[in-house]
């Protein structure tokens, strides 16, 4: 009885670990299937904490400048001051679950930092970054 | 030396104002001053209250209009108009007759605040239903009709204000021109009469029903601020549950706070959906099921729907050939928000004008009531 409840609580801790690697492997396939290397954590790092200048308004743009330098912790949006919750997967075992939310904020986030999307190397390393946190 | 005044030496304080009609007088008094000072809506709570306690009032100086007794009763003081020119007269010549109850003149003032009074709480009651969707008539009128019924409440809120100036000249004249103070004797309740006269019961029973009456009711009204902590600030009133969408409030409310589809118009809304590669700035990459979706729940409760307020108001606001993406760039908002200087948008607490929910507690039910806007700390 008291086995069998650990036992389903134990699956059910378990169930954002599991589809947070089964997210990150299923974009990592894909990322390889379009041209991308090995994957490095320190590229990603490098790329995470890069600041780029915004062509349009002369802005200093970078991922802390919303997720803040310590990724434990909450972040603010830039222009809208909304709480951003924390990026790490250890404090936020939401993160890095859905592959249709990494996709989506990928996207919006690479176009407003480095002006552009991302490669899928720059993509895939920057996951292997955070997926340490 | 005047034939009244040789009977002044000869007379004894005899109580005329019963402590109800007392007690009603001036907390009637505070009530319009109180309901005065509060207009501005952001006190609409205290306002209300100011309201509720003179409809309160009114219905039990009717009532005492007929078992008060002495000086208190109606047919004590009914006088037509005759009377109340003769009166007049009697003034404009400096000699006014002397009433130990009320006078024509002052009657026909009691008359006139009385029916002031009641056309001031019918119409409030009928403007707060309408316009703010509160109270016992609320929904009852709409939005039009409601701020048609407010601005004839403040009409005869300034007609009451009227009267009440030449109820004060006239309690000033009579009091130099039969040199006694009738502020004091509604104090008091006692005027200088013949041993003889009938004398005012003081009905003080009445009179503390009607205390414990007043102050259990202002704890019932405004028992939420006890309860209140900085966190959780009381709102007197709160907002009808408007339409709500999960997937609309995810998505939009990712980044921001999930602007109520209420606050601008359709038109505003499919604009921003269809450039929503461009949005303020940014590419959402939304899905076009999630775009549709998301669509469809803005149009269907956009501004022009009048769920709120703030809705109808916003929506009449902006010219019907402007399609604004910002809700403040509508004229009704600019004009709700021009007093806020620089520095309040700038501090940290506020956060600039994106962050409605800095002041407005209901921002995120987005129902914007006039009493839920608190500024921080």
């Amino acid at each position: 009885m008291n086995i069998k409840v650990i036992g389903i609580t134990a699956l059910l801790l378990a169930i954002p670990f599991y589809t947070q690697a089964s997210a990150i492997s299923e974009l990592e396939t894909e990322y390889k299937s379009q041209g991308a290397e090995a994957f490095s954590a320190a590229a990603g790092e490098a790329l995470w904490t890069k600041t780029f200048i915004d062509a349009k308004s002369g802005d200093k743009r970078s991922c802390p400048i919303c997720h803040t330098a310590d990724l434990a912790k909450e972040g603010k949006h830039a222009s809208t001051g909304k709480v951003i919750k924390p990026m790490a997967p250890s404090v936020n075992p939401q993160r890095l679950t859905e592959v249709k939310k990494i996709k989506k904020w990928f996207v919006r986030n690479c176009k407003w930092t480095l002006g552009r999307e991302c490669t899928a190397q720059e993509k895939g390393d920057v996951l292997a970054f955070l997926k340490t946190l | 030396m005047t034939q009244s005044q040789e009977q002044n030496s000869k007379q004894t304080p005899v109580r005329i104002w019963n402590i109800p009609v007392r007690l009603f007088h001036w907390t009637l008094v505070a009530c319009f001053i109180t309901a005065w000072l509060t207009r501005d809506n952001r006190y609409l709570d205290i306002h209300v209250f100011a309201g509720y306690l003179m409809t309160g009032l009114i219905l039990f100086r009717l009532l005492w209009g007929f078992i008060g007794g002495p000086y208190a009763c109606f047919h004590d003081f009914s006088f037509d108009w005759h009377e109340v020119l003769d009166y007049i007269k009697g003034v404009l010549n400096k000699k006014p007759p002397r009433f130990l109850g009320h006078n024509p003149a002052g009657s026909w003032a009691i008359y006139l605040l009385l029916t002031l009074g009641v056309l001031i709480v019918i119409t409030g009651l009928l403007g707060l239903g309408g316009e703010e969707r509160q109270g016992p008539l609320a929904g009852l009128l709409n939005y039009p009709q409601g701020k048609r019924l407010q601005d004839l409440h403040e009409l005869l809120a300034w007609l009451m204000l009227c009267v009440v100036g030449t109820h004060l000249i006239g309690v000033l004249v009579e009091s130099l021109l039969h040199k006694e103070n009738l502020v004091r004797a509604m104090l008091t309740g006692y005027k200088p009469a013949k041993a003889d006269t009938i004398a005012a019961a003081s009905q003080w029973k009445t009179a503390t029903v009607m205390v414990i009456m007043i102050i259990a009711g202002g704890v019932v009204w405004f028992q939420g601020y006890l309860t209140a902590t900085p966190e959780q600030p009381y709102q007197p009133f709160v907002g009808p549950d408007l339409p709500d969408h999960d997937l609309w409030r995810e998505e939009c409310g990712a980044c921001h706070l999930a602007f109520h589809p209420s606050l601008l118009p359709a038109r505003s809304w499919k604009t921003m959906m269809a450039e929503q590669d461009t949005h303020f700035a940014e590419d959402l990459f939304l899905e076009p099921d999630t775009v549709a979706e998301i669509e469809a729940f803005l149009v269907e409760n956009s501004a022009e729907q009048g769920l709120t307020e703030a809705a109808w108001k916003i929506n009449q606001s902006i010219p019907k050939d402007q399609t604004l993406l910002r809700i403040t760039e509508a004229p009704y908002w600019l004009k709700k928000h021009q007093e806020i200087s620089d520095a309040t948008w700038q501090d940290p607490k506020v956060n600039g004008k994106v962050n409605c929910a800095a002041c407005h507690l209901d921002a995120a039910k987005g129902t914007f009531e006039d009493a839920a806007m608190h500024l921080p700390n």
